[in-house]
Parts: structure tokens; C-alpha cells; sequence
């Protein structure tokens, strides 16, 4: 199956859906691992403390990919991760996160034919405000 | 939204295009970046435990792509406290490896004047010069 079978079969639909519970100690934890230093980010006595603009970027769903995905994830390499923020994540937040497979397209390089599977998951908290989109993009090199 | 203002915050008017941000030197100690591990739940031997990556076929102990993204979150924070991030997208070019002595710097390349967005280019260094992370940010100030 080419790309764009894959494209046409496997994109455009929500295949797995989770839910977080956000605590304080995680969001703290992060910030303060990456060098934060803001007590919105790191203290949470803070009136304004919050999540850093990327950290729904560490939640991932049950599965990477869709049932029947004639790909398999330890084949793949993380290439990269993007995400827009639209508001940030509080503690005591009760997320959903929803994945569906966003585009797959092939590229060569000098190693040969790669392919990009770009998983989306979506983010919203307990009153399903949009936090943030997440895109992933998993690489598979030499299509079968 | 309320937050009060700081000495140290930027307002747009006083970024330049081509700008530099202060460079910072991040922490990846092996005791660091399993206190990452710990608050993201990715306790994966890879990125906690050198002898289980080498185990793996790795040179050492990884560090997390997205504590990478993280620590060049925190450089714009160091150069803008009060900087909305909008977005960022990081590429992962090849591992950056735990207890090694990265850099990660920055650089101005776009001034939105009617959204008041900066766009910055994104870049974590190792100490041979290599860049196993780049990437993008727009922020607004």
C-alpha cells in the first residue's frame, strides 16, 4: 500500500481517545526540569501557576496508530513534534486527548524512501476548551 | 490576563529582527532527565539508564525530544518572561545524549508588527558543534 492508499484509508477519523487527571507535582516537575524558572510554571502556590506551553506533548494516547495500520511503531523513529497552544493546562484539569492520523506522504533522501505518518492528537480540558494540537511525526524508513 | 508586569519583560518595539537570545547551557545530567522521566511518565530505560541504552544499540542514554522542546521553551522564557508562546515545532535530527553539555540558542528571524508575534529560529547544540535539535517558535509579546 503507497501513501496515498494509506492517506485515503487512514486519515480523518478519531481512532483512540484518553483522558488526564493534571496534578500539580507533573506540571512543577516538567518546567523545572527544562530549566523554567517563572513561579507560574514551577511553584504551585503561585496565583498564576500553570503548565508549561508544551506539555501536553508528553500524553500519549493507548495506541500510536490505528488498529490495522499495516505499519508497525518499532519500525518507526520519532522525527519531530510540533504544537500549537491555544490555553494552558491548570492543575486539577481533566483532559481528553483525542488521535487520528493527520497526512502520510512519502519522501526520498540519500538513505532511500522514507515514510511520514503525522499523528495528531487533540487536547481539551473538563469544559472542552481546545488547549493544544500535537502533531507527531513518526518516520519509516523504506516503504514496503 | 492579569499577571503583573516585570523588570524584566520584553515588549515587541524593542526586539530586533536577526536578535540574538542569551544562550543557555541546559541541564541533561542522567539525575536531571529522570526527573523529567518521572513528572512526564516516560521512564523508558532508553532515556534513564546509560546501560540499558547501550543495551539498545544507543551510544548512551537519551534525552527526551520533548524535554529537548522543553529546555528551548525555557530560553525563550529567560529572554521574554512575559512571551506567549503560540507555538513550537522541533525536529529531532539525531539523539542528544544525557550527561553531555548541549547549548541551546535562538535567533529573531520574523517580526509580525500588526500581531506583535515574534518568530524565532531554535537550536540545541552539543559540545562537538552538532545539532541533533532545531527548530521554530512564534511567540507573542
Amino acid at each position: 500500500m503507497n501513501a496515498e492508499e494509506l492517506r485515503s484509508r487512514f486519515t480523518g477519523f478519531v481512532f483512540d481517545d484518553i483522558d488526564l487527571d493534571v496534578e500539580a507535582d507533573s506540571l512543577a516537575g516538567f518546567a523545572l526540569a527544562c530549566g523554567e524558572t517563572l513561579p507560574k510554571f514551577t511553584d504551585p502556590s503561585d496565583p498564576e501557576f500553570q503548565s508549561v506551553p508544551n506539555y501536553t506533548t508528553r500524553i500519549h494516547g493507548t495506541r500510536s496508530l490505528p488498529p490495522d495500520f499495516p505499519v508497525e511503531m518499532d519500525r518507526c523513529f520519532d522525527a519531530g513534534k510540533s504544537i500549537e497552544i491555544h490555553a494552558p493546562v491548570r492543575p486539577g484539569d481533566k483532559i481528553v486527548g483525542r488521535s487520528e492520523i493527520a497526512d502520510i506522504y512519502e519522501k526520498t533522501g540519500r538513505t532511500g524512501n522514507m515514510l511520514f505518518i503525522v499523528h495528531r492528537m487533540s487536547f481539551y480540558n473538563q469544559r472542552g476548551e481546545h488547549l493544544s494540537t500535537v502533531d507527531w511525526r513518526l518516520v519509516q524508513r523504506e516503504m514496503e | 490576563m492579569g499577571a503583573e508586569t516585570r523588570a524584566d519583560d520584553r515588549s515587541f518595539d524593542s526586539v530586533e529582527f536577526g536578535e540574538e537570545l542569551p544562550e543557555i547551557h541546559p541541564d541533561v545530567s542522567i539525575e536531571n532527565v529522570r526527573r523529567f522521566a518521572k513528572a512526564s511518565l516516560m521512564l523508558a530505560g532508553r532515556f534513564t539508564d546509560h546501560e540499558e541504552a547501550r543495551a539498545a544499540g544507543l551510544p548512551a542514554a537519551i534525552v527526551p525530544g520533548i524535554m529537548s522542546q522543553g529546555i528551548l521553551v525555557a530560553l525563550i522564557h529567560r529572554w521574554a518572561p512575559n512571551a506567549s508562546v503560540l507555538s513550537v515545532d522541533t525536529i529531532f535530527r539525531a539523539p542528544l545524549l544525557v550527561d553531555s553539555k548541549p547549548t541551546a540558542s535562538a535567533v529573531v528571524t520574523d517580526l509580525d508588527e500588526e500581531k506583535r508575534i515574534v518568530e524565532l529560529d531554535l537550536t540545541l547544540k552539543n559540545e562537538k558543534g552538532e545539532t541533533p535539535v532545531v527548530g521554530t517558535a512564534r511567540v507573542e509579546l
